[in-house]
């Protein structure tokens, strides 16, 4: 069932964050959520992982108007730049998250992806050489990868990631954006904020572009560059994320 | 390499009382706060141990009599004495850290996106803080312990109000640590919130001992007047509710606070409310007039005979009090006649009356240091503010004879001439040594 976002809304005092933001999610997709810093990426992604009030603003699933309890358990949501649990193991950090985050009777979504194996996630993001380390005491690019493991294990169908990629080098930006690409086959829904636009064309299958808390653009790439062509009479769409961000957030 | 274990079968909240836990033993303040409990207890037992010795006949000097020679009052009232400088000045910041922390790594953001009512997750901190409090409770019992093995004497009750009366001053002091981190940004406000809360009880202490009337009834319920009265083996209902009434809304507030996906506007809704709601049941709390004496001594209750006797009345007494709240001889009369009287005569109505709250400049006045008594309409005046005073002029005015004194109701004590010995070694030497290497092995072992 593909969620929308409708008409989200966050005021601090005199600033707005983030202004009647509407989108929607497709089951199973790799969504870039694409703008510049201050754009109201972070702010879009804690309200709709319910840990900031929104204003005002719906998310539905189909044409259901989710309650806050409802978003929480299909919406799973990996601040950026946290350091969890700074003294424990990431060995039992990943025991924890499998444990706690695991799917109870109550508030389970009905789509519900089955999380995948543990020892899947540890291989996959190369975390085995770091399970007897502290949360700590790891890179910052190391600790981003232990965050994108407990976000895997989580057993909701919508992953919000903000800057996954953001510590990664080349190889493993390549690796993890691998894993998620599988994760995505195996019907989990991921929505990711990306800054880095080569990184968010090479992962995800649609985007919605933010600027100034207002979306400028939701669409494949194709259709974005159309879009971006067509505000820009006269300019022919060239296909690249990146002139089509500058077009369209310009404009 | 070892792979992950994940076959632990567990509720969230087990889970969560794991982390917890987990996240207890890693924190230094925790351990610190175990380090000093040693040496703190240890010179309180000490001195403490040693004049009781002195008073009892060491080295030649003067035995003392009666009351003196009570181990309440004696050595465990100050040796447990550490404990309240320990949750006033230690203990916030473990609990402050344990809360706090997760709001600064984040981790909060990450936990509560497992659906679980807030007040679970607060309940697994305070589980956690209390066993980690009842952990530094091991340094007075050691004391305890010594003292059994110097030939002391022990009477359980009053051994068991004392500990009570800390652990219900920790719990508030957990409590209220808990509210402020949860509803501060940064641990240091939190810190400053909670030392102001403490601060803010002495000098309602303060203003009590100025001022009395309402005041004085207000101060009777701060952390340091409630661990004062347990201390002497005093349990009172009233007390021990509003401790526990405190303590159950600044968890409730931490837990409001701790929803972080909930406007602002609400939360001070909700908290507002529960301030109300608090103040409601406090207020309810303060009729319940159910009280023990616990103490081997009943240092805080009229021999049986008067007890009885008392309780025959079945007049209200009403009593006037000349004298200001800063006068020493009222503080004498309050707590050796007519606290006492409180727990005993069933219907009792004391009035203070002064002009000024030292009383210095009334002495002239020709009824400064009257104390009337009023019962079935007849009335007397005294001046006289000891207990056996007390006793005479109310017998006096019911017209009944005073009741014998029984030999069997009086407490002669518990002399004990022994010096604290092998104190100093557990306490300054063996304690701190072994939390030192306790930590060493428990961070190991978790990590």
């Amino acid at each position: 069932m593909p969620f929308h976002v409708s008409g989200l809304t966050k005021r601090y005092r005199h600033l707005t964050a983030l202004d009647e933001v509407s989108f929607s999610i497709r089951r199973g997709e790799v969504l870039g959520l694409i703008g510049p810093n201050g754009s109201g990426k972070t702010t879009l992604f804690e309200c709709l992982g319910g840990v900031l009030p929104a204003d005002r603003g719906r998310v539905l699933e189909g044409d259901r108007t989710l309650t806050a309890g409802e978003c929480r358990s299909r919406v799973f949501y990996l601040p950026d730049g946290i350091a969890p649990w700074p003294a424990q193991t990431v060995r039992w950090t990943l025991e924890f998250a499998a444990g706690f985050f695991a799917p109870g009777s109550s508030g389970r979504a009905a789509d519900a992806v089955a999380p995948p194996s543990p020892a899947d996630v540890v291989r996959d993001l190369d975390l085995a050489p770091l399970l007897d380390f502290a949360i700590g005491a790891l890179s910052k690019g190391q600790r981003k990868r232990v965050l994108l493991a407990i976000g895997l294990l989580a057993p909701q169908p919508v992953l919000l990631a903000d800057e996954p990629f953001d510590g990664l080098d080349l190889r493993q930006t390549r690796d993890v954006g691998r894993t998620l690409r599988a994760h995505a086959a195996s019907g989990r829904t991921l929505l990711l904020s990306i800054h880095q636009i080569p990184d968010a064309a090479r992962v995800c299958d649609r985007f919605v572009l933010l600027s100034g808390g207002r979306v400028c653009g939701e669409g494949t790439l194709a259709e974005l560059s159309a879009l971006a062509a067509a505000r820009r009479t006269g300019t022919p769409g060239t296909g690249d994320l990146e002139d089509v961000f500058l077009a369209l957030t310009e404009s | 390499m070892r792979g992950l274990n994940l076959h632990r079968k567990k509720s969230p909240f087990v889970w969560l009382l794991e982390k917890e836990w987990r996240e207890l033993v890693a924190s230094r303040s925790w351990w610190i706060l175990l380090l000093t409990m040693g040496p703190l207890v240890g010179v309180a037992f000490i001195s403490a141990v040693r004049t009781y010795a002195e008073l009892s006949g060491l080295n030649g000097t003067a035995a003392g009599v009666g009351e003196a020679f009570s181990p309440l009052i004696g050595v465990w009232a100050p040796t447990f004495s550490a404990c309240e400088v320990a949750a006033a000045f230690l203990l916030p910041f473990v609990a402050i850290r344990a809360v706090g922390a997760d709001r600064q790594t984040g981790a909060l953001k990450l936990e509560l996106q497992r659906p679980m009512p807030a007040a679970a997750r607060i309940t697994a901190k305070a589980i956690v803080l209390a066993a980690g409090w009842l952990a530094a409770f091991a340094a007075p019992l050691l004391a305890v312990l010594l003292w059994k093995s110097y030939g002391g004497a022990l009477y359980a009750p009053e051994l068991a109000a004392v500990a009570a009366g800390h652990l219900l001053n920790a719990g508030l002091t957990i409590a209220l640590a808990a509210a402020t981190a949860s509803v501060a940004e940064h641990p240091s406000t939190a810190a400053i919130l909670t030392l102001s809360v403490t601060v803010g009880t002495w000098i309602l202490n303060f203003i009590a001992a100025v001022h009395g009337g309402a005041w004085e009834r207000a101060a009777g319920y701060t952390p340091t007047a409630m661990v004062a009265e347990f201390q002497h083996g005093l349990v009172r209902l009233d007390v021990a509710l509003t401790a526990v009434a405190f303590a159950a809304g600044g968890l409730v507030v931490a837990a409001i606070w701790m929803r972080i996906g909930t406007s602002i506007r609400r939360r001070v809704h909700e908290s507002a409310a529960l301030a109300a709601a608090t103040a409601a049941v406090v207020f309810a709390c303060t009729f319940a007039t159910a009280s023990w004496d616990l103490s081997e001594s009943r240092g805080n209750s009229f021999s049986r005979a008067d007890e009885a006797a008392l309780r025959q009345l079945d007049k209200p007494l009403r009593l006037e009090v000349h004298l200001a709240p800063e006068d020493p001889r009222r503080f004498d009369l309050e707590t050796r006649a007519i606290s006492k009287l409180r727990r005993t005569v069933p219907s009792l109505q004391v009035r203070y009356v002064s002009a000024t709250s030292t009383g210095l400049f009334e002495q002239t006045s020709a009824h400064y240091g009257e104390i009337w008594y009023e019962l079935a309409g007849r009335k007397m005046v005294s001046r006289t503010t000891t207990v056996e005073g007390v006793l005479e002029a109310i017998y006096s005015l019911a017209g009944v004879a005073p009741p014998a004194e029984s030999e069997s109701d009086i407490f002669r004590g518990h002399p004990l001439a022994v010096p604290p010995r092998g104190a100093a070694a557990v306490f300054y030497g063996i304690w701190p040594a072994a939390v030192v290497a306790a930590a060493f092995v428990v961070r190991r072992s978790t990590a």
